[in-house]
């Protein structure tokens, strides 16, 4: 017997499925390229303009990048509004994931969307016009001016860590929601794993955000 | 260090003994009729150890005054086993949603907030209407087929390890606790944790299973199984400890292999 999918059903399983591919392969890719920036600027802005050689560029970012952000942003909003939080009458560990994945999600909507006007396109004025993406020999620049700023570093600092935990929770997610995890015991270890790659993670967004303003990043002459 | 130990010792042996409320304070969140307003009523009573939030009903219901001392209508509730096994005495106690007849006073903080479920249509005081439990139920055919009423000999044998897991989803007893405390679930949009466990109970038997897509179906629709927000507040609050996060990811992996990736194999 064949069996009907329903909208719901395949707009849900899309949504899941975005956030690990390609958005969750193109994070890893982001924090790798970043990372150069520890090496100083020559490294990183070579590391931009190679990305800028990619065979068939344009489309890669629109197919690869843009239409699955998009979707995963406002049907994410859409899963949002449906939430009728009851954290205090039940103060769970996974209930407040679940709160915490809505609430890093929502600041995700507004942080992404800053950071891809800001050195994406450079449409920002007052603060930079210049598109990165157009102009790989002023890359570290750009940004390290910028990161110089403190409100715009701290905005930065939350946008980092709000990505890694909606990332990070959102493997198991993705593991629990397509019936990969399966068992009490399966949910706790797959759990912890996320914890401790959520963990990492998070320290190698954060000393590569450090090394445009630091030389060599938090551990800068020391290693 | 002698005097402080000393001082210690006799004031645990002089310690009164545990002070004992007189009086039992209960606050019912009411509702004459399905169209009315709900209101909050103050109830006290005398207390004595071991009472239940059905016992402290019983009382009110012999004397229906209020605190301050104000007539009213005897306060309306559903119950039946009395020992946690029909799930009908269900509701929002402190807060948290469970069975009433299992909620011993001596063991909640006072004044103890009595409500009705709020995910399903309140009929009376806390009497809620549990109907479209029962739908989801027909929609995923929570039954096994049987052709006729000749014998039809033995069953199929079943795995130990399935038997004890159908067991465990077998105690289901339709109470409303997983939806009540699903932040997902509102206004019927989800067909919900109680439905899904039931899909896995009757596609783990060997003759429910010829008729697993049927289930699965039910579980693909706009209100299925991708309406899961993983809160699992659902197996946290699940009074019969029912294993109903497996149960849906168990559903999850159906869904994906036979519904999602079904036409690979056509």
């Amino acid at each position: 017997m064949a069996t009907h999918l329903s909208r719901t059903f395949v707009l849900r399983k899309l949504h899941q499925l975005s956030g690990i591919v390609p958005l969750g392969i193109f994070l890893l890719e982001h924090f790798y390229t970043n990372s150069k920036a520890i090496d100083g600027p020559a490294a990183f802005n070579k590391a931009v303009d190679d990305l800028q050689s990619i065979p068939y560029i344009l489309f890669v970012e629109i197919g690869g990048i843009f239409i699955p952000l998009i979707y995963h942003a406002v049907y994410g909003l859409v899963i949002t509004m449906e939430a009728r939080p009851n954290n205090l009458n039940y103060p769970y560990p996974r209930n407040w994931f679940y709160l915490i994945q809505r609430i890093t999600g929502v600041v995700l909507f507004f942080f992404i969307a800053f950071h891809v006007l800001n050195f994406r396109f450079g449409m920002i004025p007052g603060l930079n016009r210049i598109s990165v993406a157009h102009r790989p020999d002023l890359a570290f620049d750009i940004v390290s001016g910028e990161f110089r700023l403190l409100p715009i570093f701290l905005i930065y600092m939350v946008g980092i860590t709000a990505t890694v935990w909606h990332f990070a929770n959102g493997i198991w997610l993705f593991m629990v929601d397509w019936g990969i995890t399966i068992g009490e015991r399966a949910q706790r270890l797959t759990g912890y794993a996320c914890i401790a790659f959520g963990i990492v993670l998070l320290l190698v967004g954060i000393n590569a955000a450090v090394a445009f303003i630091r030389p060599g990043g938090i551990l800068g002459g020391l290693l | 260090m002698t005097a402080t130990q000393s001082s210690s010792h006799s004031s645990s042996v002089t310690r009164p003994a545990k002070q004992l409320p007189k009086s039992v304070e209960i606050h019912i969140r009411r509702r004459a009729n399905p169209d009315s307003p709900q209101y909050w009523e103050r109830f006290a009573i005398p207390y004595r150890p071991n009472l239940n939030i059905i016992s402290c009903l019983l009382e009110i219901q012999k004397n229906p005054v209020t605190s301050d001392g104000r007539p009213t209508t005897p306060p309306v509730w559903s119950m039946n086993c009395l020992e946690q096994v029909c799930g009908i005495c269900t509701m929002v106690i402190n807060g948290k949603v469970r069975q009433s007849c299992s909620a011993l006073i001596d063991n909640l903080d006072q004044p103890i907030k009595l409500e009705p479920m709020s995910k399903f249509p309140n009929v009376r005081d806390l009497v809620v209407d549990r109907s479209q439990m029962f739908d989801h139920l027909k929609r995923i055919h929570a039954w096994i087929e049987l052709d006729g009423t000749h014998d039809l000999g033995p069953g199929p044998r079943m795995d130990q390890d399935d038997v004890q897991e159908r067991y465990a989803y077998s105690r289901c007893m339709t109470c409303g606790c997983c939806l009540e405390a699903c932040p997902q679930y509102d206004g019927d949009n989800y067909i919900g944790p109680q439905a899904i466990a039931q899909v896995r109970l009757f596609n783990m038997h060997p003759t429910g299973k010829m008729t697993r897509d049927e289930r699965l179906e039910a579980l693909l629709q706009e209100d299925g199984i991708t309406n899961c927000g993983n809160a699992q507040n659902c197996v946290q609050v699940c009074p019969m400890n029912i294993p109903l996060t497996r149960a849906i990811y168990e559903e999850n992996r159906e869904a994906v292999v036979h519904g999602l990736f079904g036409w690979l194999k056509k």
